[in-house]
């Protein structure tokens, strides 16, 4: 046993000095992509930890896996949030409503934030007559929207429990693991996605703030 | 010695073994040999050239040969740690193979010896296929492997077992020597790749080399900046960039480690007098010093990737034409050291603008990340057509010749920059109180520089922003509006014009191939 350990002991230190530790890595700029591509040293650093863990949930496997595709995880990790979520067809009906309630900048620029990312599905779930109205109703549209924004990056880890929204609204998610649920309803169906400023959690039903 | 060889079998396939033991032993002779080479390689990659280290050079190999739908894979799963991934990876799989190669070796040493040669070879060949090796690129995986055989020989001999009478259970001859063997080389391994990992941190060739670098003052040094660039609204980029918040844009796995002392510049393709110079010989030439926006064309509207610093470099106009440029050339391809390619078009280094082998960032030698020792500047064009880093050679062509990296991946071979204003404050989703709120920024225009900023609060009239002084076209200029803000939630927009009298297109455009399009927005709540 001790000899194992002795072994072991070894083993495990050279790997994790030769940077499988990848806490004090600089250099995770990215080789051969298909954009010029930022490096993650600098200067976006308020970056989360949160970036470290990977994507989960069934809804993922919707997720194009051509990374030259706009819509990939790779391609998402290297833009901002609602860059990000342009390229993905899953949330073309989020994009057009960012796009309308002239939202696309701001959430660009927003530091470490958390998007909860309805589903083409999710919206597909509210009447058509009171999505159309809410379309057209630009402040009401910029509520719902900011609603789905948590003025913090959560991890995996960070999730669970009340969260401020940009709107000024909480937001609370129950579960575990790889299952919560938003709101006591919405679930998120592809969790932990990364984006330049943004961690993403693609929910399957649309959140509606209280006021 | 001869105790080994007439060890009949491995013990592992031996029934009635205790298989922990026989593991332990074919673990140790295996792992601890392949960890001592690996160790030792890294701690003389650190010493020689730390992109040597054989397994950050199979990992290179690997992600050059992998094919897409696995790349792909790597990064769903891993994020942006594939990297990480992939050297843990190639960890996971030496592994693996040093236990073989334990089993090997305690059947035959010859076998064992002769697996890690063959495991030297396959890094030998990584090390060498990199783009900028050179032959001393290989002294780290020699070191290694000939420590590593050392160790290997050490433990199988110290592993050495005796059969014993009854139904076949050899026992270790010593288990006292054997436990300090494999102890010492645990803490062989362990020491060398910790020193070799420290030694690369804190000082790479590329960091000892810069520490070492004195320039002369320039020769022609940039005027003062006016005090009048600088609004001095909070919340406003600061106007000149300090070089530890300058944004970084490249595809280098590690920032490349460059010795001035070894390092040349070379020019050469369709002129009459190819020519090398060593860095001092750049510096003999005098150093011009110059105040300059660069951006990176991966900017979205309103994103990061922009930055001003005061430069100094070596003109570059006159070094091509004192090499005799020939007719019907029409683009300069620079090359980094790691092989990374950008094409400018000879028109625009030659037309008179401060088009500079870059030498310092604000008033020090290049920060590593940022090019060291030499980086291309071009005024006027995105980073990825005229600012090549680590610079290493140059070679005059033509844009039908030659395709440099990001051409070959469709971006566009010319790329001026676009007219383009960004809000700095308020921030998006910021909370203000009604009444006057400072709203200030940036535009940019390099080459024509900014005439008007305007600013519009939701579908508002456009109100003409305040600019702050622009000593110079290629430089970003700052603007403020104020603005009486009254309660609700409200989209602020601001759009440049030029100094030549164009205006930003409102037409939206994404980065890709040529620069984002649009105006810059935000959405303010004032309480």
């Amino acid at each position: 046993m001790k000899r194992r350990l002795f072994a072991t002991v070894g083993v495990v230190t050279v790997l994790a000095l030769s940077g499988c530790g990848g806490t004090d890595s600089e250099d995770t700029a990215s080789g051969g992509s298909a954009a010029p591509s930022m490096s993650a040293s600098a200067p976006m650093t308020s970056m989360s930890p949160s970036m470290t863990s990977g994507q989960f949930g069934s809804g993922c496997a919707a997720v194009p896996t051509d990374a030259s595709n706009p819509g990939s995880f790779e391609a998402m990790a290297k833009v901002p949030v609602a860059t990000a979520a342009s390229g993905n067809p899953l949330l073309s009906t989020l994009v057009t409503a960012v796009k309308k309630a002239n939202l696309v900048d701001s959430l660009n620029g927003a530091q470490g934030v958390t998007v909860f990312a309805p589903t083409n599905d999710a919206f597909a779930k509210i009447p058509k007559a009171d999505l159309d109205k809410v379309l057209a109703d630009d402040a009401m549209l910029k509520k719902i929207l900011t609603y789905h924004v948590v003025t913090t990056q959560l991890s995996p880890d960070t999730l669970v429990g009340t969260h401020k929204t940009l709107q000024g609204g909480d937001v609370t998610v129950t579960g575990g693991g790889t299952e919560f649920t938003v709101n006591g309803a919405s679930m998120v169906v592809c969790g932990n996605v990364s984006t330049a400023n943004a961690t993403v959690y693609i929910v399957d039903s649309v959140l509606m703030p209280k006021s | 010695m001869a105790s080994t060889d007439v060890e009949p079998r491995p013990a592992t396939s031996r029934p009635g073994l205790p298989r922990s033991s026989a593991a332990v032993r074919v673990f140790a002779v295996g792992v601890l040999s392949a960890g001592v080479a690996l160790g030792v390689a890294h701690l003389v990659a650190a010493l020689v050239d730390p992109a040597a280290d054989p397994v950050l050079a199979v990992g290179g190999v690997a992600i050059d040969l992998a094919p897409q739908p696995v790349k792909a894979f790597a990064i769903r799963t891993f994020g942006v740690n594939d990297k990480i991934a992939l050297l843990c990876g190639v960890y996971a799989l030496l592994a693996v193979a040093a236990v073989l190669l334990g089993a090997a070796a305690l059947r035959r040493r010859r076998h064992g010896l002769v697996g890690l040669a063959g495991f030297a070879a396959v890094g030998v060949a990584a090390v060498l296929s990199r783009p900028a090796a050179t032959p001393v690129d290989v002294l780290p995986v020699l070191a290694g492997v000939l420590t590593g055989m050392a160790a290997m020989l050490v433990l199988v001999s110290a592993a050495r077992t005796v059969a014993v009478a009854g139904p076949g259970r050899p026992r270790l001859l010593n288990r006292r020597q054997f436990l300090a063997t494999a102890a010492g080389t645990a803490l062989t391994a362990s020491a060398t790749a910790a020193i070799g990992q420290a030694v690369g941190h804190r000082s790479a060739v590329g960091a000892r080399s810069r520490a070492a670098v004195r320039l002369p003052p320039p020769t022609r040094p940039a005027p003062p900046l006016p005090g009048g660039v600088s609004t001095g609204v909070q919340g406003v980029s600061a106007f000149v960039t300090p070089n530890r918040d300058f944004y970084r844009v490249d595809t280098a796995l590690t920032v490349p480690q460059v010795d001035v002392r070894t390092w040349r510049l070379t020019l050469d393709g369709a002129v009459d007098r190819p020519r090398a110079w060593t860095f001092d010989d750049l510096l003999a030439r005098g150093l011009v010093e110059r105040d300059i926006t660069l951006n990176c064309v991966s900017n979205e509207v309103g994103g990061p990737y922009v930055g001003t610093a005061r430069w100094a470099g070596v003109a570059l106009a006159p070094l091509l034409r004192e090499a005799g440029i020939r007719a019907g050339q029409n683009q300069l391809v620079s090359r980094s050291v790691e092989g990374m390619t950008i094409g400018t078009p000879l028109e625009a280094i030659l037309d008179g603008r401060d088009a500079l082998l870059a030498v310092a960032m604000n008033g020090e030698p290049l920060p590593l990340e940022h090019g060291f020792p030499v980086r291309m500047l071009v005024p006027g064009l995105y980073g990825y057509v005229g600012a090549c880093k680590w610079l290493t050679s140059l070679r005059v062509t033509t844009f039908d010749e030659f395709d440099p990296y990001w051409v070959q991946r469709g971006w566009a071979a010319d790329a001026p920059v676009k007219t383009a204003s960004r809000i700095d404050t308020p921030k998006p989703f910021a909370q203000r109180r009604a009444g006057p709120v400072m709203v200030a920024g940036v535009a940019w225009a390099q080459r024509r520089g900014i005439g008007a900023v305007e600013v519009q609060v939701d579908d508002g009239p456009w109100r003409q922003a305040r600019l702050a002084d622009g000593p110079s076209p290629d430089l970003w200029r700052q603007w403020t509006y104020r603005w009486d803000a009254t309660s609700g939630s409200h989209t602020l927009r601001v759009r440049a014009t030029d100094a030549t009298g164009d205006t930003q297109t409102d037409r939206r455009a994404a980065p890709f191939p040529d620069g984002a399009t649009g105006w810059h927005s935000t959405t303010v709540t004032i309480t």
